[in-house]
């Protein structure tokens, strides 16, 4: 038998293996999360029998908070790592799960909204981004990821570009870590501008949903707000996400067309491999909620369950940030970053007050 | 088709991805609730 094709042999972790390496992790964004909900009931009523002047900081803030100083002092040991990466799962079994909270007249009138402004947004982001890029000489790859990162949906969406147009693992690291660091940053500024501004829970969210990057940091800065903002971010955040497969799609087609990627064979096929399930999801548990498939207290249920698994995320999102592995990424990138994602901001503020006085929503 | 892109493919088993077994668990706890087997969720 010539030219018989040596395969490496890979040795397979079998399932209970990986599952058992979780459970320290999810354990640890359970403990956190809870900390959190705990010093958010407490604290409050502690500074209010001592009568002290003190903000009620809310449970988000507070897991974020905890593991914000974990991941930067102490640092997340290796033994919880595997469990700690989970928060995108519990991520996104959240939002399926939120979906139980909006009827689907909700999401028809909102969606149609935020769908036009998520365009938008799309189209003016990429384009501002590029033209940044092209400004500050960085590698047009690299601009492609930092434009996508933060046009479409953060971390997700520069991990789906990286493999269609072949860029390097340096360009994808660099932009994960501005982006990853400008969400951070985000978190903390966006609800202080909200209230600033004096902008509604509806207002806010859409504008939390349209200009925070990483789908996490979305649900965090709308849920700093308020519970209604943090579901209308998570709305049009979950619109953004369904345009993923079209925008890497399309630079897909180009880099190929330059020569410098793999052609695209069946389109259909890659639209669905890169489309979110997760909307399709919120959306089937939208449905059965309209069609009065589980009663009220069902509802209540889920939307609990919703909760718990966003805390776990929260948890997640303070434990991952690290903030002296970012400084080690350079500066011209988050620079460009930085720039680029101020601007975004500021344009999409606008385009949320004006759709605010057009639509009146 | 080259030996690395033959291997590559066999290499790779089918697996659901984490959105589609996030979506799977969610929907499978929404059919709990849906049955009574959790009445309450506290927060």
């Amino acid at each position: 038998m010539a030219d018989a094709v040596v395969l490496p042999q890979v040795q397979p972790v079998q399932p209970a293996l990986r599952f058992l390496r979780i459970i320290p992790g999810v354990l640890l964004l359970g403990a956190i999360g809870y900390a959190g909900k705990l010093l958010e009931q407490n604290v409050g009523k502690y500074a209010k029998a001592h009568h002290w002047v003190f903000p009620n900081i809310e449970y988000v803030l507070w897991a974020i908070l905890l593991g914000l100083i974990i991941s930067n002092t102490i640092g997340v040991p290796e033994i919880f790592r595997s469990g700690v990466a989970t928060y995108e799962f519990w991520l996104k079994a959240g939002i399926v799960l939120l979906g139980s909270r909006f009827l689907l007249g909700d999401i028809l009138k909102l969606g149609g909204v935020s769908l036009l402004l998520v365009a938008v947004e799309i189209v003016g982001s990429l384009a501002f981004m590029t033209l940044l890029g092209r400004l500050f000489k960085l590698k047009p790859k690299l601009t492609t990821l930092l434009a996508v990162g933060s046009a479409v949906c953060g971390v997700s969406a520069i991990i789906a570009t990286k493999g269609a147009i072949d860029a390097d693992d340096e360009d994808s690291s660099f932009s994960i870590a501005a982006i990853l660091a400008l969400g951070a940053f985000a978190l903390f500024t966006f609800p202080v501008i909200g209230h600033y501004l004096h902008l509604g829970d509806r207002a806010y969210g859409i504008w939390a949903g349209l200009a925070v990057d990483n789908t996490a940091e979305a649900t965090a800065a709308g849920a700093l707000y308020s519970d209604a903002a943090g579901k209308l971010a998570v709305l049009v955040k979950s619109t953004r996400n369904a345009m993923i497969g079209f925008v890497v799609l399309a630079y897909a087609i180009y880099w190929a067309s330059q020569g410098q990627a793999k052609a695209v064979g069946n389109k259909a096929a890659f639209l669905w491999q890169k489309f979110p399930k997760f909307v399709l999801g919120f959306l089937l548990i939208s449905v059965l909620a309209t069609y009065s498939f589980f009663n009220k207290d069902q509802v209540g249920a889920l939307a609990n369950l919703s909760r718990w698994a966003f805390l776990l995320t929260f948890a997640g999102v303070g434990l991952r940030t690290n903030f002296r592995d970012m400084r080690k990424q350079g500066l011209r990138p988050f620079a460009v970053g930085a720039i680029g994602e101020v601007a975004i901001a500021v344009f999409t503020l606008g385009l949320v007050v004006g759709a605010e006085k057009l639509f009146g929503f | 088709m080259s030996a690395e892109d033959n291997a590559a493919e066999v290499k790779k088993p089918w697996r659901l991805s984490l959105d589609s077994w996030a979506v799977v668990v969610a929907l499978l706890a929404a059919l709990l609730v849906r049955a009574g087997v959790f009445k309450h969720i506290p927060w």
